[in-house]
């Protein structure tokens, strides 16, 4: 009876470290970032819960989606949606990370509103990507049409380049329409923009990767959504979250003064979804990406872009 | 006769077996985002037929033309002047031999903090891979000029105008027309990375969307049409070279 007792002890210590060494690798295609912060809290907790989420950050979305179609990484985030359509393995999309927010923004010297951006030349972030798809968007909206359209990877290397007066107007993220405002104050107008309210930020990862590991992946899912909600509750929460747990400290002075202002401004814009986008995201998703021209399928359905089993099982948890 | 057809049939072999293996690993397949080489090669045929890669192309071989173009005049020029003067050799070697030794990916993107995201920066993308070793080729070539020769010249009588004007830049010429071959594919790197790590532009832009809708087969045909390109333009060059200077 001891024996078995014992026996016993050693299957759950063993089945305990199995679950402590679950890992899931997350390809990032980009510098880990101030925006990043949700997801670093996130990771952090999924470890206590024995689910540590390995961030690698690749040169770019393009080749951290190159690494989850491989099976070199289990985790990707981005939106994209061509690529999806595209290759011949199965990737879906599991939760939504935040929505867009982009800030078109012209130089007041040549340019006052939509109408002076016709026949001019503006500069977005790549070919097919979701900045390009907003501005067409909004120059068909406005009656428009622009003379040229650069491709200039980086938000920051944008709004330097508009800083420089190589770039008039262009498309800016959050953080670096906040440095552009800073750095010449009074020099750059924001024009609006209507409600665009499709993925900015979405994970995905390999169909069969889901379904063989919908345990682990709920347990990420579960603090992403988690973290959202108590970032609407307060947007100062992850402030505070990032200095409990001594997250990005290498953050230059500069920088670490934009963190609450980022929050308190993605909270105001609704960015972060409190349900991980499980009945909007697809939603509009297909809308705006069908429109943007990334999904070319005629008539596309949820279940061929979105897998939506782990998050529906995450909020039931954390109802 | 029986020679030459020796050797374009090792010749004809080594592609087969390339494009071979290429085929039997895109099928196994290595990777979900490794395409087959007919795929490829049906994909290069499409951008081909619907006008896609010329227009990249009439894009890409602007800035590497003007580039080019710059370094053999003022690249050769600057040569000379080191090979022929040793305060313009003292001044600018080093420059050319830290040029030569950087690692110019990481460098490049530095460019665009002075000269912006357009045409100007890559064309200089293109000089800093292409003027170190179009001006090092020159000015080796005029330095080892062969010294009987000058010794020759000097005692004819001739003068210095003489000596530069019929021995050594005749003797240089060789050595020049090679560092033009080798500067020009270093033209063709520096115009690659350029439209990838500035802004996707011409063939750089053929990558990077495609890449970025995960077609393939596309991505590797603009890659592929790239280095053939580079490949027969310098086999080109070198065959000039051969009937030019034997």
């Amino acid at each position: 009876m001891r024996k078995l007792v014992s026996a016993l002890a050693v299957l759950a210590l063993s089945s305990g470290i199995a679950s402590a060494q679950t890992k899931i690798k997350y390809a990032l295609g980009d510098v880990i970032g101030i925006d990043d912060l949700p997801l670093l809290v996130a990771a952090e907790r999924a470890k206590k819960r024995g689910v540590e989420i390995e961030i690698t950050p690749f040169k770019n979305e393009d080749i951290a989606t190159q690494a989850v179609i491989n099976g070199q990484a289990d985790v990707g985030q981005g939106t994209p949606y061509a690529a999806i359509e595209n290759v011949n393995v199965p990737i879906r999309f599991f939760v939504q990370l935040w929505s867009l927010q982009f800030f078109p923004v012209v130089a007041n010297e040549h340019y006052k509103g939509w109408k002076d951006l016709d026949n001019q030349e503006i500069a977005v972030q790549g070919r097919g990507s979701g900045t390009e798809a907003i501005m067409l968007l909004m120059a068909k909206t406005h009656g428009i049409k622009y003379k040229s359209v650069s491709y200039v990877p980086g938000s920051q290397v944008r709004a330097l380049a508009m800083i420089k007066g190589n770039i008039r107007a262009s498309i800016l993220d959050n953080t670096n329409k906040n440095f552009l405002m800073r750095e010449a104050p009074g020099k750059f107008t924001i024009l609006p923009l209507g409600e665009v309210k499709a993925s900015d930020e979405s994970l995905f990862a390999r169909l069969d990767y889901l379904q063989k590991n919908q345990a682990a992946v709920q347990v990420f899912v579960e603090e992403l959504v988690r973290v959202n909600r108590e970032i609407n509750k307060n947007p100062m929460s992850i402030v505070e979250e990032r200095k409990k747990l001594g997250l990005l400290k290498d953050l230059p002075a500069k920088l670490e003064e934009d963190v609450p202002t980022y929050f308190k401004d993605a909270v105001a814009g609704g960015i972060f979804p409190n349900d991980g986008g499980v009945e909007s995201a697809p939603r509009n998703d297909l809308e705006f990406y069908a429109l943007s021209g990334s999904i070319k399928k005629q008539s596309p359905k949820v279940d061929d872009y979105w897998h939506l089993a782990p998050l529906k099982a995450a909020l039931s948890r954390l109802k | 006769m029986t020679g030459t057809y020796g050797q374009r049939a090792w010749q004809l072999a080594s592609f087969v077996l390339f494009f071979g293996l290429w085929e039997l690993a895109g099928r196994w397949p290595v990777s979900a985002a490794f395409p087959p080489f007919s795929r490829t090669a049906v994909a290069l045929w499409q951008m081909i037929a619907d006008g896609s890669l010329l227009k990249a192309y009439l894009i890409t071989l602007q800035p590497l033309a003007l580039g080019i173009a710059l370094c053999a005049v003022a690249g050769i020029g600057f040569g000379i002047g080191m090979g022929l003067s040793r305060s313009v050799e003292w001044l600018s070697l080093p420059i050319f031999i830290i040029l030569q030794a950087a690692p110019m990916a990481a460098i490049i993107p530095l460019i665009t903090y002075i000269y912006g995201i357009g045409l100007t920066s890559k064309v200089l993308a293109v000089i800093m891979l292409a003027a170190p070793v179009i001006v090092m080729n020159s000015y080796k070539g005029i330095r080892n000029t062969h010294p009987s020769l000058l010794q020759m010249c000097r005692s004819f009588q001739g003068t210095r105008r003489q000596e530069i004007v019929k021995i050594v830049l005749p003797h240089a010429a060789g050595l020049i027309f090679t560092g033009l071959r080798l500067g020009l594919a270093m033209g063709f790197i520096g115009i690659v990375i350029a439209e990838l790590l500035i802004t996707p532009t011409g063939i750089g832009d053929l990558i990077t969307y495609n890449s970025s809708i995960a077609d393939y087969p596309k991505m590797f045909a603009a890659i592929a049409s790239i280095v053939a390109l580079a490949a027969i333009s310098l086999h080109l060059l070198e065959r000039l070279e051969r009937r030019w200077f034997p």
